[in-house]
This record gives structure tokens, C-alpha cells and sequence, in this order.
């Protein structure tokens, strides 16, 4: 068993490996970085991509890709500040009411992709941009007030030493975690995932499998957009744009394949980790934004290579010599 | 109605031509001054960037593959051409021809990676452009309006009454006459219709994705030549301003996203579909947001089209 670790790891555990190195790494060169508030700095910050990250995830699982999470995440933001009037109360039925909005623009993606047929890509695609224009014409791009107090307290907020988000974030994993491994939704998810035809064939309800993942996702970007509009105290147009970028590398970092049928959310977490102290890093070496967006590419290449199933089949076959 | 529809699938970029003429139609009646020569200088002038990064991706999609990373090469391209101070003419034809070389060695860089690594086109071509987009801001970091002048000068000179753009649409509806009947052409197609067989009938998967990625590069370098030309700035996060509108193009032309057929006069169509939705929306007195709802809906209503025609076809082919 240990020895199958070593000669082939599983891209998650290289993820984890890589997030701690990084940590480590960069807490030798400046010892802030390791103190207890700039971790729960770290942690709230990779609570957001991991969050948005959630229906990626199970969307890229089940074979698909959803490019519509930037403006979901932002619509969620806008409709909580122009609904709560920055009032604490009204967020009993804002919150359902918003994430039942994101769950039904993810079930029209779904309906477009499984029911119509229309390509993954182009069908999020276009329902980023009507969001974004139906959303812009319907606020009439005034910038709503700002958030309410409860929101900031559960995305800024600390009980103790701890961010309140973190509690959020693992009771959302252990529930996507089990839902992956314990359900009949997963098994079918990476059963569609990996083979469309032989999926159907074999009785997996694949129309029904990819609604459900993208309105899952749909439903995770809105959350994912209300918590960072408690963090940022305030909503903004073009907020949720970087969550694509992240979202995706994310799940490529934590070694799911974009084919889908493999991956697990535990990746996607150690991605996020990666990602957030990548972040970390640049002010301290005193690099650029460019230099963050070169070294953001290069960890992808460098991810989507070790999960790729060729270097994988080599040191197979390296080790069974 | 069936021949309607067999038309339509033989000619993929028979329908958006139609809704292009509906749209012009609609402008022409709001505002009849839009037919004058020097109006369809302009609107060709404002779709350009567009049709040439599309042309790019035309290939690299009927090849089966996608390429984001275009985007970065816009970018960096016009960062590079912001940044060049007053050059001689020497100095800039080496210029000129250093963008378009690097432009076409990142593409068929991004071609050998995904073949070599067997990687998926979408992920390393999205990594590429999160590298190319920091080597544009690491060359730039701002927008800045400093393309030399002579470089401006050039491409808004008006030889014959007709402007640079127009000439270079024609230059590239030649050009692509030619190119579809090449041999790379049709094993490109052939590769991204179904590898497998291609492979086995001596097409090279990895001479196909370097040409398709390669010249998908150097049309993403010629975009950003002409962008900087044309508003005589460098902005080095333009790409992802293009990146999406370029694969919706590409798509609205009739192009399959599966691979294997492609079509620039459907691509030209579709840029110019994008391009003048904006017209439309003004001349409508909507809000200018509309012109997203609009291209998101125009797109989504011409791929469901496509796949509602294609699964009648492959019911009726059995």
C-alpha cells in the first residue's frame, strides 16, 4: 500500500503535499505569514474559491464545465445588498430566495446541456452574459447599499480564534464528500462523468444526473457570492469575474481530469489552499500581478501533468519493472 | 421545410448570414446613413480584431480542440507594440515579424504540450493564457497609449478610398480560399473529425495540433497587431475581453465544436453578428447592456438550432 503511494501518488495527496511545501516555504522566508491571524486570513480567502469551487467540481465530475459561476457569484452579491437594504432580518427569506434563484439558472444550464444538447461551454457562456446583462438592466447599474451585518459576521467574522466561515466551509465539504462517495448522485455522477453512452445504457439517469450537478453548482455559486458580499461589506459589478479563473484551476490543481469521471472534492480543497497561499506569496518576493498570473499557469501545467494519465501509466510501468 | 434544413447543414453559415442581413435590415431602416462607404469602412474596421483572433480559433475548433489562450497572445502582443518607442522602418518590419513568429511559437508550443502530454486542449490553453497574460502585464502594466505613430499612421491610410481593414478582409477571404483546398487543411479537419482514423491513415496528430495551434497563435498575434494599430494603445488584459466573444463567433458561424467542419465566411459572419448588435441595441434606444442579453441569446438560439438539425440528420441517416 505505502509503496503504491510513493511510485504513484494520487494527484490529491501531491496537492496537499504542495500546499503545506508552499506554506512552509514561504513562512521561513517571512515569519508573519504563519501568524494566527494572517492563516485566518488565508483560510476565510480560500473559503471563497472553495466554495465557488464546490459545483465546479461536481460539474467537471460529471463530464461537464460551468462558465456561467462568475456572474451567479455576482448576481447573488448584488440581489442580497439591493434586497436586505443592509437590514439583518430580511436575509430569513433573501438567502433561500437568492440561492433558489442560483439553483434555477443552474437547472437552465442543465436543461440546455442534457435536454438540448447544446455543448457544456457555449450553453454556460451564454447564460454568463444574459445574467450579466439582464442583472446590470434590471439594477440599472447603480451600486446597491451596503451589506447587512450578519452576513459580514459569518464571512469576517471569528468565534475565538477561528473564522465562523470555516465551520461553513466543512460541514459543506463533509456534505459534498459523503455525496460523492455515499450516494446513489455520486456513483451516477461518475458514471455519466467517464462514459455518457454506457452510463445511459446501464440505467444511470444521466438527464437528470447533469440537471442536478449544475444546479448544484449553480446553487454553491450563489452562496459562494452572498458570503464574499458579507466579507467585502459591500457588492460590486465584476466582483465574481477572477472566480472563474479560480474555480476552474482549482479543480485542475486537485487533479480531476476536465474529461471528467475522476476527482473528488478533496482535491478541489487542496487547490483552493494552493491557490490562496500563491497569493500570499507575491507581496513578500515583491512580485507583480504578472508574475502572479505567469506562476498561477505554470502550477496548473505542472498539476494537469502529474494527473495526466500518461506520466501516471509510466511510472506505473517504471515501478512494475 | 426538410430541404430547408438539409440546406442549411451543407451550408453551415447559411442561417447566421441570415439573421446578419435581418440585423442589417433593421439598422438600415433606423438609420439609412449606415450604407455609406465610409460607415462600412468603419463597421469592418470595428470588427477586425475580432474576425482575425476567430479565424484563429475556426481552426484550432475544427481541428476538436479550443484554444484560450489567444487571449493572452491579444494581449501581449499589444503590449509589445505600446512599448517599442519611435522605430525606423527596418526596426519595425522586425517588430512586425517578431510578434507574428512568437504569436505561431506559442501556439504550436500549446499544440505539442496538449499532444504530448495528452492533455485537454481547454486546461493548457487556459494556463497558457494565465502566463502569457502575466508576460503581458509583466511588459506592460498598464494601459498605455504608445504604439509608434508611424505604425497608426499606416493602418489608417486609405489607399483607393478603401481602408486598411477592407483590404485585409479580402487578403483573408483569399487567403482562406486557398488554404481550404492544402493538404494541411484536410488533415487538419480529418484529425479533429475522428483522430483515430486519421492516425491509422498516416495524419499526424501532432503535426495537425502544432499547424492548428500554431496558426491559431499567429492570427492571435495579427489580431493584436491590428488592435494596437487601429487604437494606437497597448492594454494588456484586452485578451479576456475577446477570448469568449471569439469562441461564440466561431460557434454562430456554424463551425462544430466537435470538431472536423469549420467555416470562416460563417466565423467573418459571426463577428460581424457580435459587432453589430451593439448598432442594433443603440438604434432600438435600448440600455447598452442589452447587447449582452442579446449575444447570449442569438448564441444560444443558433446552437440549439445546429444540434436539434444534427439529431434529426443522424435519426434520419439511422
Amino acid at each position: 500500500m505505502m509503496r503504491r503511494w510513493f511510485s504513484s501518488p494520487s494527484p490529491i495527496f501531491l496537492a496537499y503535499v504542495a500546499a503545506l511545501l508552499l506554506f512552509a516555504l514561504v513562512s521561513l522566508f517571512s515569519p508573519g505569514f504563519a501568524n494566527p491571524n494572517h492563516v485566518g486570513t488565508l483560510v476565510t480567502l480560500a473559503t471563497f474559491i472553495g466554495i465557488a469551487a464546490i459545483g465546479q467540481t461536481v460539474v467537471i465530475v460529471g463530464g461537464g464545465i460551468d462558465l456561467s459561476v462568475p456572474w451567479v457569484l455576482n448576481s447573488a452579491a448584488i440581489l442580497v445588498t439591493s434586497l436586505a437594504h443592509g437590514q439583518n432580518w430580511p436575509l430569513v427569506w433573501i438567502v433561500p430566495l437568492i440561492l433558489t434563484f442560483g439553483c434555477g439558472v443552474g437547472i437552465v444550464n442543465g436543461i440546455g446541456i442534457a435536454v438540448l444538447r447544446v455543448p457544456p461551454i457555449i450553453m454556460t457562456m451564454s447564460v454568463n452574459v444574459i445574467t450579466q446583462g439582464a442583472l446590470i438592466i434590471i439594477t440599472r447599474g447603480f451600486p446597491p447599499p451596503l451589506a447587512p451585518k450578519a452576513l459580514t459576521f459569518v464571512a469576517a467574522g471569528k468565534l475565538g480564534p477561528v473564522p465562523t466561515i470555516l465551520f461553513v466551509w466543512i460541514i459543506l465539504a463533509a456534505a459534498i464528500v459523503i455525496m460523492e462517495r455515499r450516494t446513489a448522485f455520486g456513483r451516477y455522477l461518475y458514471a455519466a462523468g467517464s462514459n455518457r453512452t454506457v452510463a445511459a445504457l446501464s440505467g444511470v439517469p444521466v438527464v437528470r444526473t447533469t440537471i442536478t450537478a449544475y444546479a448544484i453548482s449553480g446553487t454553491t455559486a450563489a452562496l459562494a457570492g452572498i458570503l464574499i458580499c458579507g466579507y467585502s461589506r459591500q457588492a460590486y459589478l465584476g466582483m465574481g469575474d477572477p472566480y472563474l479563473f479560480t474555480s476552474i484551476a482549482a479543480v485542475a490543481i486537485g487533479g480531476a481530469s476536465i474529461l471528467g469521471g475522476t476527482g473528488s472534492y478533496l482535491g478541489t480543497i487542496a487547490g483552493a489552499l494552493v491557490l490562496t497561499v500563491l497569493n500570499g506569496v507575491l507581496p513578500i518576493f515583491r512580485l507583480d500581478a504578472g508574475a502572479l498570473r505567469i506562476i498561477y499557469g505554470l502550477v496548473i501545467l505542472l498539476a494537469v501533468f502529474i494527473a495526466a494519465p500518461s506520466l501516471r501509466e509510466l511510472l506505473q510501468r517504471r515501478s512494475s519493472r | 421545410m426538410n430541404r430547408l434544413a438539409d440546406l442549411a447543414r451543407r451550408n453551415a453559415w447559411l442561417p447566421p448570414l441570415i439573421v446578419l442581413i435581418l440585423m442589417g435590415a433593421i439598422i438600415g431602416i433606423l438609420r439609412p446613413s449606415t450604407f455609406t462607404a465610409d460607415q462600412i469602412n468603419i463597421k469592418i474596421a470595428a470588427a477586425m480584431t475580432l474576425i482575425l483572433i476567430s479565424t484563429g480559433e475556426t481552426i484550432v475548433m475544427t481541428r476538436g480542440g479550443i484554444d484560450l489562450s489567444v487571449g493572452g497572445i491579444l494581449s501581449l502582443t499589444t503590449a509589445i507594440c505600446a512599448t517599442r518607442g519611435d522605430p525606423g522602418l527596418v526596426e519595425s518590419i522586425f517588430w512586425v515579424g517578431f510578434v507574428l513568429v512568437l504569436g505561431a511559437a506559442v501556439g504550436v508550443i500549446n499544440g505539442l504540450i496538449i499532444t504530448l502530454g495528452k492533455l485537454q486542449p481547454f486546461v493548457v490553453t487556459l494556463a497558457t493564457w494565465s502566463i502569457l497574460e502575466g508576460c503581458a502585464l509583466t511588459v506592460l502594466p498598464a494601459e498605455i497609449s504608445g504604439v509608434p505613430q508611424s505604425w497608426v499612421d499606416f493602418e489608417h491610410a486609405m489607399p483607393l478610398g478603401i481602408g486598411v481593414p477592407m483590404i485585409l478582409l479580402g487578403v483573408l477571404i483569399a487567403l482562406w480560399a486557398w488554404f481550404r483546398r492544402t493538404r494541411i487543411y484536410n488533415e487538419v479537419r480529418a484529425a479533429g473529425s475522428n483522430e483515430r482514423s486519421a492516425y491509422l491513415n498516416r495524419v499526424s496528430v501532432l503535426g495537425t495540433n502544432a499547424w492548428a495551434y500554431g496558426l491559431a497563435g499567429f492570427f492571435a498575434a495579427a489580431a493584436g497587431l491590428y488592435f494596437a494599430t487601429q487604437t494606437g494603445a497597448g492594454h494588456p488584459t484586452i485578451g479576456t475581453q475577446y477570448v469568449l466573444p471569439a469562441i461564440a463567433a466561431v460557434v454562430i458561424g456554424g463551425t462544430s465544436l466537435m470538431g472536423g467542419r469549420g467555416t470562416l465566411v460563417g466565423t467573418v459572419v459571426g463577428a460581424f453578428i457580435l459587432t453589430l448588435i451593439g448598432d442594433v441595441v443603440f438604434l432600438l434606444k435600448l440600455q447598452s447592456y442589452w447587447q449582452w442579453v442579446m449575444s447570449g441569446v442569438i448564441l444560444m438560439l443558433v446552437v440549439i438550432l445546429t444540434s436539434l438539425t444534427e439529431a434529426r440528420s443522424s435519426r434520419g441517416g439511422g
